[in-house]
């Protein structure tokens, strides 16, 4: 690994930057080798919350700067840590070491948060709004579209945990993509719903991607990626292993998923580590002044 | 598993970038203490829409809906009444002793309801806190005011009992210091309740020991008893005047059951106390904000 001497200066302020970020997760295993859970050595190891915990490292650290301008598809295959990432991101999880700043609060446009069941839908659609900072008058001139863009007509007055699971998905992805946010966050939002829902999503999608500062895409939609992407990343096992234009990547990726399918791996690895040793890897240098003095 | 663990490349390459941090804010953080504040006061009309809501949607699975505000601490004095005053005979000493019960049961109900919700806030509104991003106390706060909201049928279902059960007590303008006091009360019930709620998000099991404790606190509060018939030890007597439940109970008492003003040691010791839980409470609520509606 080369340290590459000169420093770019990155003009005017980006919109995300990832500083040095790696995630852990600490969980139960239920695999018993460390001995058994039950009787009172269990007990108190539960007590002591040092039962059969296993480390389990999601992302490894890594640094990213993305700019105003910019829309960023993630790719990679399950447990690859895209959906760690995008967690990261919009802070519903914090790093285990490092940071992420944003200039503004990202919002993760997802439909996996559930809202509160007791209450009707026009009433999560207030909630989830306020929630969002919107205000009352805000609100009442974006409802109808809100529930328009559901697709709920009347149900919207039903208790939500009278909903199907896709009516509840709809209705949050409804929510959510009512504000204009300036870092918009979008995890799989696009493949849920009958057709007819995700062609209502898709044009508010683009319309909320052309308003956006910046946009953070997890797909497993290469063609969706390629159409909508400026910039494409690609995470295997927590690592980064390229960063690149959509064409080039999702082609290599693409490469890569097939050989993986045909079972072979020998080759499939080989595609990966000529991706990986050809990335270049960023240092955030964090710069104070206003000058473009070059510090360390 | 794989025989051997493929080792991944090295990157080709590092580049040094430098970017202008000063317009960015860590994703998550916590603000200071007073623009914590300043932020949940732009969430205000969150906070007073999910109270209101609530409140609506707790009874609406029940048949006389709303009523249940009022039966349910109604039937509740019922039942001490029976046990205590009727079998157990602890009402000796006490005149009127419907109305001395009614105020401590229903007083009792409103602090271990607003405390238990409170506690239970984070909790229970993971969901919504995984996600958007607000002020976590907004959570707390809410379920408060909407267990003061609730509070006020219940308040006005304790004084109409003392109105219709014989011996019925007049009205006077003293009762409306009942006001005050419950206000004071709920600021006490906000600040354990944020306490409880930091602890409970850590450390789940301890919504099992909250009804024991609340049981022990009515208990040590004479809700149905006459405490000075028990209590002789000065000492004691010291700390049962610190306990804000005690006096709220016995703020109301003397303006609604003796017409006598209230000590204005019972005002001072119950004001001090439930403004230091509701500091400390903000305070301890504050510090943890960034772990709520994280596993």
């Amino acid at each position: 690994m080369v340290g590459i001497d000169e420093t770019l200066f990155l003009d005017g302020p980006p919109c995300v930057v990832i500083d040095k970020v790696a995630m852990t997760y600490k969980v139960e295993s239920s695999n018993d080798r460390s001995g058994s859970t039950q009787g009172m050595k269990g007990v108190l190891r539960n007590v002591l919350g040092r039962s059969n915990r296993v480390t389990v490292s999601a992302l490894k650290e890594m640094s990213l700067v993305v700019e105003r301008g910019e829309s960023v598809g993630i790719i990679g295959r399950n447990g690859s840590g895209k959906s760690t990432m995008m967690k990261l991101i919009s802070g519903q999880v914090a790093p285990t070491e490092g940071g992420v700043y944003a200039s503004s609060t990202p919002i993760l446009l997802g439909v996996n948060a559930a809202l509160v069941p007791e209450l009707s839908g026009d009433q999560n659609v207030v909630l989830g709004c306020l929630a969002m900072g919107m205000s009352m008058e805000q609100i009442d001139e974006q409802f109808d579209s809100i529930v328009e863009l559901s697709g709920l007509d009347s149900a919207i007055y039903l208790p939500m945990k009278s909903y199907s699971s896709g009516m509840a998905s709809r209705l949050r992805f409804a929510i959510a993509a009512a504000v204009n946010p300036e870092i918009l966050l979008v995890d799989e939002a696009l493949n849920t719903g009958d057709a007819q829902f995700s062609s209502r999503s898709k044009a508010r999608m683009d319309e909320l991607r052309a308003q956006a500062g910046c946009v953070f895409i997890v797909s497993h939609s290469l063609d969706t990626i390629r159409d909508m992407c400026s910039r494409v990343i690609w995470l295997d096992k927590g690592e980064l292993i390229m960063d690149g234009s959509p064409e080039e990547t999702t082609e290599l990726y693409r490469d890569f998923s097939a050989h993986l399918s045909k079972g072979n791996n020998i080759s499939a690895t080989r595609i990966k580590d000529d991706a990986r040793a050809n990335l270049v890897a960023t240092q955030v240098l964090e710069r104070t002044t206003g000058r473009r003095t070059e510090r360390r | 598993m794989s025989a051997k663990k493929a080792k991944l490349p090295e990157p080709a390459g590092i580049q040094p970038l430098s970017v202008d941090m000063r317009k960015l804010t860590r994703v998550g953080s916590r603000p200071n203490f007073l623009d914590y504040l300043v932020k949940l006061w732009d969430f205000r009309q969150f906070i007073f829409y999910d109270a209101r809501a609530r409140v609506q949607s707790g009874t609406r699975r029940d048949r006389l809906g709303s009523a249940w505000l009022l039966l349910n601490p109604i039937f509740n004095g019922l039942t001490y009444y029976l046990i205590f005053g009727v079998l157990l005979q602890t009402s000796r000493g006490i005149d009127n002793f419907v109305g001395y019960l009614v105020v401590g049961i229903f007083l009792y109900q409103f602090s271990s309801g607003a405390i238990t919700a409170g506690a239970r806030s984070i909790r229970n509104g993971k969901a919504v806190v995984q996600a958007f991003n607000f002020p976590r106390a907004a959570l707390p706060l809410g379920a408060n005011i909407r267990e003061l909201l609730s509070a006020v049928p219940l308040v006005l279902g304790m004084l109409l009992i003392i109105v219709v059960f014989p011996p019925a007590e007049t009205i006077s303008w003293l009762w409306l210091l009942v006001i005050p006091a419950v206000l004071l009360q709920g600021l006490f019930n906000l600040g354990i309740g944020m306490i409880l709620a930091r602890v409970i998000a850590r450390v789940h099991d301890v919504t099992h020991l909250l009804p024991f404790v609340l049981r022990a606190w009515m208990y040590a509060s004479a809700v149905f008893y006459s405490y000075d018939r028990f209590i002789s030890d000065p000492t004691l007597l010291e700390v049962m005047t610190l306990n804000p439940l005690f006096n709220v109970i016995d703020i109301v008492r003397s303006c609604v059951l003796y017409d006598t003003l209230p000590a204005w040691e019972s005002w001072a010791s119950l004001a001090c106390v439930a403004l230091a839980a509701l500091l400390v409470g903000f305070f301890f609520f504050w510090k943890g904000e960034e772990t709520y509606g994280r596993d």
